[in-house]
């Protein structure tokens, strides 16, 4: 071979490894920690998906991801994802993974850490939430024109803040369509996934005479007990129409990847280091596209249901006379405002032993929202740790 | 009211019951024969799994039921293999079983979580309920044909175990194996069947949960219930008569814990179903010790000719 030749194939080699040294330093890694296995309906499988958009969005970026990690084990496994996958960011997706992440975060102190409804943060350690209580809100005004028994039935799995957050919300709506109507709440307290325990905590509310059911649990067994007794009910977390196409009104759905792909594209153009996450806390709602109203993505309202919604006619005291369908839409847009023109937790506001919890034209503080413990008026049934 | 409450109970009962009722008849034949299972979990898996993806593709629900025991009883070929054949410890077998048929079905279920069966088997109709009697149409409201054959099973079951020669062989295999071998009767034989059949049963439990109870495939959708039926099998006495008592007793405590939530406090009435086994077993040890009823001589031991079992 030409010497000429060899010493041009080497220069261009050199080129070429340059060149992938290069991209190497250039990409960001990050490390995803799940508390489920991926496969459920519920929280995991959500983050799960967002990770791969992420993936597929920024070609910059490779991503990796731990599933079914306890709660307990979180820190072992940063350990390895610092040490030996090399990970730039960690992302941990789980409440009980707080303190384990605040551990990691002051040990890797030049690694930047990202933890999804804590409230502990460092300087290289922020918090993040997609919050569902304005949807919550939505769904309960189709609930309330809904029920005819005006008794309407919620599962729960765990009475933290966030699910009476949203059961105060729902309950809330319900109320503004149909100030008779109450929620009645069952608690599982077993498990985030627990599709039995829903579908009996299901069962024995529809045998108390319920006739709408709306939920929080990570799996669709609420929704199959709705299609099977033919009564109205609300998805939680993923689209869950295929499972009731004829009986799922709408739902709650999550569009994690809004708050990830800004992060990230904040991370990597240097806007946020290890050094200034302090104060930085997402906490996305409707009008951040974090969140979403849907029987499925871009299907708001389920069409079999659109005709008794759009006959349900009430006296709004904002809007006047008009059809709980127009009223939901027009919510919707009034709290997807930039300027978040309306909050569910307008004053005034009684809780159920009749005490004003929010005073007349006051809205909650995000504070109040995430340590929010009593119920409002319309709930009924158990709920543990009820202020007196 | 009250008898409302005690129908709708049952009914609930009868609906959540089935799947334990079925696997812990298959776990009381397996323990008469003198072998412990401790797989019924991973047979409950594959049963539900096998019998599901048959039931989507095929749309005849039936059809995936009778895959599911099929599948079931060939996984539980296995643990008769390495229990009987090679003699293997027994506690060991069945939870290596538990987990490979958990991570079989878990893994080759990936693709199809959260699909949702469009076939099911469904309850009783309007029709068939409104002729039955008084109360009987809210006591079976929730149930369907595999609960009526789950019923008939424990009875059919019952008497083959205690009225019939055959029955009396695989009692004797669980109790003394030496003496059942030296009058001939071919124990590998009985415990190889004994345990088939466990398998068949078990993977007809999960296929009810994943074709009539929720008739959809999630990961994890037994939930432990193949863990329920161990202890159900010596909450009965090992006699299929008493295995509905138990599996329908758990049914509707799981339920009342919802129903009563407004009188009781939640924490309390949701641990009630796992404390009443722990409660059941104290007392069904006890009633063993000193009576010495029930429990199969020879349970856990693996036979070797020649050696005293």
């Amino acid at each position: 071979m030409n010497k000429r030749v060899v010493l041009v194939m080497v220069i261009l080699c050199s080129f070429l490894l340059g060149g992938v040294a290069f991209s190497q330093e250039a990409k960001l890694k990050a490390g995803f920690i799940y508390v489920g296995p991926i496969g459920d309906l519920g929280w995991s499988h959500a983050h799960e998906q967002a990770r791969q958009v992420l993936e597929e969005t920024y070609p910059w970026l490779d991503t990796i991801y731990v599933e079914a990690v306890p709660e307990g084990e979180v820190e072992g496994i940063i350990d390895r994802l610092v040490n030996q996958e090399k990970v730039d960011v960690v992302v941990t997706t789980s409440f009980g993974f707080m303190d384990g992440t605040v551990n990691a975060a002051k040990r890797y102190p030049d690694k930047i850490f990202f933890h999804c409804s804590g409230f502990k943060r460092a300087p290289n350690l922020a918090t993040y939430m997609a919050d569902f209580h304005q949807v919550y809100y939505l769904n309960g005004i189709m609930a309330g024109a809904l029920t005819k028994s005006g008794k309407i039935g919620y599962v729960g799995t765990f009475p933290t803040p966030e699910l009476k957050r949203h059961i105060n919300a729902f309950t809330l709506g319900v109320r503004r369509v149909n100030p008779q109507a109450e929620v009645n709440v069952r608690w599982l307290q077993s498990a985030w996934y627990d599709p039995q325990g829903a579908k009996e905590a299901a069962e024995a509310l529809v045998a108390e005479g319920v006739d709408v059911l709306a939920f929080t649990e990570d799996s669709a067994s609420v929704v199959q007990v709705a299609e099977e007794k033919g009564l109205p009910s609300f998805g939680h977390y993923s689209p869950m129409l295929s499972y009731a196409p004829n009986h799922l009104v709408s739902g709650q759905l999550v569009h994690w990847e809004a708050i990830y792909l800004d992060f990230f594209a904040k991370v990597y153009a240097g806007l946020y280091t290890n050094q200034n996450l302090d104060n930085l806390d997402y906490w996305w709602l409707l009008n951040d596209g974090a969140v979403e109203l849907g029987a499925d993505f871009g299907v708001p309202i389920n069409p079999v249901y659109e005709e008794t919604l759009k006959s349900y006619m009430v006296d709004d005291p904002v809007y006047g006379n008009i059809s709980v369908y127009d009223l939901v839409f027009k919510l919707e847009a009034a709290m997807a405002d930039p300027e978040y023109a309306f909050s569910p937790f307008t004053g005034p506001i009684k809780d159920r032993q009749g005490n004003i919890r929010v005073p007349s034209s006051v809205r909650l503080s995000l504070e109040d929202l995430i340590t929010m413990e009593w119920a409002v008026e319309g709930v009924a049934g158990p709920w543990p740790g009820e202020p007196e | 009211m009250v008898l409302e409450l005690i129908l709708g109970t049952l009914n609930r009962a009868l609906a959540y019951g089935t799947p334990l009722l079925l696997a812990t008849l298959g776990e009381i034949y397996v323990e008469r024969a003198g072998v412990l299972n401790l797989g019924i979990e991973g047979m409950m898996m594959i049963g539900a799994f096998s019998s599901f993806v048959v039931a989507y593709a095929t749309s005849n629900p039936w059809l995936g039921i009778v895959v599911g025991a099929i599948v079931g009883g060939l996984f539980s070929l296995i643990h008769a293999f390495s229990s009987i054949t090679l003699r293997a410890n027994q506690t060991v077998s069945g939870l290596a079983l538990t987990m490979l048929g958990t991570g079989i079905a878990e893994t080759l279920g990936r693709s199809w979580e959260g699909k949702v069966l469009t076939s099911p088997i469904k309850s009783f109709s309007g029709d068939f309920l409104s002729s039955l009697p008084g109360g009987l149409d809210l006591l079976f409201k929730d149930s369907n044909l595999l609960v009526v054959v789950s019923i008939i099973l424990a009875l059919v079951m019952w008497f083959f175990l205690f009225k019939t020669k055959p029955g009396l062989f695989l009692r004797s295999c669980g109790e003394n194996p030496s003496a059942c071998d030296a009058l001939g009767i071919n124990v590998w034989k009985v415990r190889y069947l004994a345990v088939l059949w466990g398998g068949i049963m078990a993977g007809l439990g999960g296929a009810y949960i994943s074709i009539a109870y929720r008739p959809t495939w999630s990961s994890g959708m037994t939930q432990g219930m193949g863990w329920l039926a161990v202890a159900l099998t010596i909450f009965s006495f090992w006699n299929p008569i008493y295995a509905p008592l138990g599996a329908y007793l758990f049914g509707a405590l799981f339920h009342l814990a919802f129903r009563l939530q407004v009188f009781v406090a939640p924490e309390f009435l949701n641990s009630l179903p796992y404390l009443f086994p722990v409660i059941a077993l104290v007392f069904v040890s006890r009633l063993a010790f000193r009576k010495k009823i029930g429990v199969p001589g020879s349970l856990g031991k693996p036979y070797e000719r020649g050696k005293s079992g």
